[in-house]
């Protein structure tokens, strides 16, 4: 990588000066989990403003010359709105609630297996977790949405899974398995010391970890948990090509039932950008918020 | 007198354990073959489930209030009205529709399929066929393709989950781009992405008469016409949903009620439906 | 041996019509395979290329004197970080690709000066390279005035300085969050499926849609091959990374 070496890196340290500034304890301070969420709460209403003016004077540039113009399309829009967003945005939200619920109940499970002492325990959860950390979402998507049945019969109760349920499904897999990355993430950045105190003090195994331990990072876990909702919400479009009704769906049908005009991508699609900007934002300011307030010292 | 009486009660008792044990046996026998699970399932909870399209204008799509409307929801609408059901459309796209149908989300789907062989593997499609549509492009007049010949080595776009795709690819080596969305796909080919956009004759059409294509045109002769059909579980084909929906079909061909739902949709007549009233025809009318 | 291997997935196939390993028997199946792997691979490694590249460039603009060029950085992330990139892709192509220059082969068409594959590679490129300009920046910012200004009082102007003596060593330090971020990027890259790239996914959802009995085969096969992928680059990542650390820095082990 370098033209020359540097001493401490390429080769032995000629002095103990520090070459770099003690970046983190743990090594991992360069990567900021929060760095989506605080990129969109450094955002201020000017931002917003701007990608608005964008999104709407596109089309006028745009297509100039067409006889459809962009005001018809806007003027479509306008009409399409209350379906795109009742029908199609809500079960966006509905669906990320849901795969955030699912998600976080198994991850957490999962995450406390990954600590546990016993390796026939460990390890499969491991697997499980690196499993689903590393295939790729829309593949999870497209297994769960086209292979699992519509219903399920449950001692003789016929329960109908609707789509939606469905995709719910598959995006709580990798919700699953990045949130029990972060239960263990968070119970390992508990100093040892603290189990050997408590294991000083006559604790069990246990109730060290339900005691002392989890209540200390449950605050902790609170923004990263929050940071993979936003990476979730904004995940749920890809459902759409799926045929999973939510926004992205439901626009390209409105596009459809309008006849197709080309001037319509871009102010539908810039609602889209919109609406999912404007759900993320105020969940962004409150996660930075609880962080700080959050912040434990050790 | 009160011998006769009993005698003949009795009579009755024995006639009517034979008719109800002969009637246990032959469904029994039937319940063999057909379990009819899907059929008792809608009319037990009184409501159908449809898969239809949403993005095939007129035959299925969203008017402005969001709800599906077009000429395969009036089907539908009409046999959930025969059966005495609610109905409940669920919008499906070509390459799930099937998916859907297998697993259970929809009782049965009208959503512009051409009847295949290797479809007919997968789900029950229904005889006689309600429609059909061979395979065309819609293309640029300026490019001036007369032959499917022209398409050879050219990008095509086209839609994800339909036959011909393979088709066109290997009997004209066209590249074939497929799109999920029908939008996408017209999209690309107003954007010059590709040559021109390969589909059913019969949307292509539609496409034409409302006016938006005026610069484009179908040039070609239609190839692999494909009638379509509607498809209930393939386990049920041959038994009293499959059954039904045959005759439900027949008659929506006999009658000319497909004809009069293709004008009120401002589908151009197709010859197909008139030959099926024609040969359908009942017998008695015209005596 | 191989034709043995084809006739015994021939013969599953008859037996058991839901499972046909299509790809095994069918060459002409199995070259799609290939030619959407060939896609995965060449969209995976062009965007990670460019993507590092925006990294580097966009971070040593955010560390400018110009305001305006800070600025200009800083909207770019905002805009790629805030919104799905299933939606940039459609934006890009949709929207900017009505207005890229175009050749035309035959009158009509207009050739792609940049095609749908570009589009991705772009669209995915500024995707990843919004995260990676924070990332380089976190790790440049670890770096210590003293080190740079040890630096230029040895005459090495700003971009020396750069190049030669920040870089190196903010690299080593954004590397963990780097790895984490191409790895997702990878991942990510099947999204191009929506804009018709032939990538895996594409083919593998054509091959299930021509043939509706190689769907759950085709499904194995497409997660397996993208476990095994992304399980080689991060196992990869993870040598890189470890060969890379600067002695006594970060955890243990």
């Amino acid at each position: 990588m370098s033209a020359r070496p540097i001493p401490g890196i390429d080769g032995k340290a000629a002095t103990d000066l520090p070459v770099l500034k003690p970046f983190d304890p743990q090594g991992r301070a360069a990567h900021d989990p929060y760095m989506l969420t605080r990129m969109v709460a450094r955002l201020n209403a000017w931002h917003v403003l701007t990608l608005f003016a964008v999104i709407a004077l596109w089309p006028a540039v745009a297509h100039a010359q067409s006889n459809y113009t962009y005001g018809e399309a806007f003027a479509a829009l306008w009409k399409w709105i209350p379906f795109v967003v009742q029908q199609g945005f809500l079960f966006n939200i509905l669906i990320s609630f849901f795969a955030m619920a699912i998600g976080t109940a198994a991850g957490a499970i999962l995450g406390l297996m990954q600590i546990s002492p016993s390796a026939f325990v460990r390890y499969p959860a491991a697997f499980i977790t690196q499993l689903f950390r590393n295939s790729p979402w829309l593949v999870l998507l497209f297994i769960v949405l086209l292979a699992f049945p519509f219903e399920i019969e449950i001692f003789g109760f016929i329960i109908p899974i609707p789509a939606w349920m469905k995709a719910v499904f598959g995006l709580s897999l990798p919700i699953m398995a990045n949130i029990a990355e972060v239960v263990r993430g968070a119970v390992q950045s508990v100093p040892s010391g603290q189990w050997e105190a408590s294991q000083s003090l006559g604790f069990s195994r246990r109730q060290t970890l339900w005691e002392i331990i989890l209540p200390q990072c449950f605050k902790r876990m609170i923004p990263p948990w929050m940071n993979w909702y936003a990476i979730l919400t904004m995940a749920t479009p890809l459902c759409s090509l799926l045929g999973v009704e939510e926004i992205v769906t439901l626009s390209r049908q409105a596009i459809e039932a309008e006849d197709n005009h080309p001037e319509l991508l871009v102010p539908f699609f810039g609602f889209a950008l919109l609406i999912f900007f404007a759900y993320c934002y105020p969940i962004a300011r409150w996660t930075i918020a609880l962080e700080r307030r959050f912040a434990v010292k050790l | 007198m009160g011998m006769k009486r009993v005698k003949r009660a009795l009579k009755n008792t024995v006639a009517a354990t034979v008719a109800f044990a002969f009637a246990a046996s032959s469904t029994a026998a039937l319940a063999a073959e057909c379990s009819n699970d899907t059929w008792n399932k809608v009319m037990e909870r009184g409501k159908i489930v449809v898969g239809v399209k949403a993005d095939y204008k007129p035959w299925g799509f969203r008017s402005e209030n969001g709800d599906l409307v077009g000429m395969e929801i009036d089907m539908a609408k009409k046999v959930a009205e025969i059966m005495g059901v609610e109905l409940e459309l669920v919008a499906v796209q070509s390459s799930n529709r099937m998916q859907f149908l297998e697993q259970g989300k929809t009782d049965m789907f009208i959503a512009t399929m051409s009847d295949r062989p290797d479809r007919r593997e997968i789900v029950g499609i229904i005889q006689p066929n309600y429609y059909t549509s061979g395979t065309n492009v819609l293309a640029p007049k300026a490019l001036g393709i007369s032959s499917w010949e022209d398409l050879r080595g050219k990008p095509v776009c086209g839609k994800q989950g339909a036959f011909y795709n393979k088709i066109v690819t290997e009997r004209y080596g066209a590249e074939v781009v497929a799109f999920t969305g029908n939008a996408e796909a017209k999209q690309a080919l107003r954007d010059r992405k590709c040559i021109a956009w390969v589909y059913d004759d019969s949307s292509i059409g539609s496409d034409l008469a409302s006016g938006n294509w005026d610069d484009f045109e179908m040039p070609l002769n239609s190839e692999d016409d494909n009638p379509w059909g509607l498809a209930v579980p393939l386990a049920e084909k041959n038994c009293i949903f499959g059954n039904f929906m045959s005759g439900v079909v027949f008659n929506m061909l006999q009658s000319g009620e497909l004809i009069e739902l293709e004008k009120k949709w401002g589908i151009q007549p197709t010859a197909f439906l008139a030959d099926k009233k024609d040969k359908y025809g009942d017998w008695l009318a015209n005596q | 041996m191989l034709e043995g291997f084809a006739e015994f997935f021939r013969v599953l196939a008859d037996d058991h019509p839901r499972w046909n390993f299509i790809f095994f028997h069918d060459p002409v199946q199995w070259a799609r395979i290939v030619r959407g792997l060939y896609y995965t691979l060449v969209l995976s490694v062009a965007c990670v290329f460019f993507s590092v590249v925006i990294g580097v460039v966009g971070a040593w603009a955010q560390g400018s004197p110009n305001r305006l060029l800070r600025g200009l950085v800083q909207g770019y992330i905002q805009f790629f970080r805030n919104t799905p990139p299933l939606v940039q892709l459609y934006f890009f192509f949709f929207a900017l690709g009505q207005f890229t220059p175009t050749y035309s082969p035959d009158g009509w068409l207009q050739e792609p000066i940049i095609s749908n594959v570009g589009w991705a590679i772009i669209s995915l490129s500024f995707f990843a390279g919004a995260f990676n300009v924070e990332i380089f920046r976190a790790g440049i910012e670890a770096v210590p005035e003293s080190t740079k200004e040890a630096a230029s009082s040895l005459g090495f102007t700003r971009l020396q300085t750069y190049t030669e003596i920040v870089l190196p060593l903010a690299f080593r330090v954004s590397l963990p969050a780097l790895n984490n971020n191409l790895v997702n990027l990878v991942k990510t890259t099947t999204q191009a499926f929506a804009i018709a790239v032939p990538e895996l996914l594409y083919q593998s959802v054509s091959i299930w849609n021509d043939y509706p009995s190689a769907q759950y085969p085709t499904m194995l096969l497409l997660f397996v091959v993208y476990i095994v992928l992304v399980g080689i680059l991060v196992i990869g990542m993870h040598r890189w990374e470890r060969s890379m650390k600067i002695p006594g820095y970060g955890a243990a082990a």
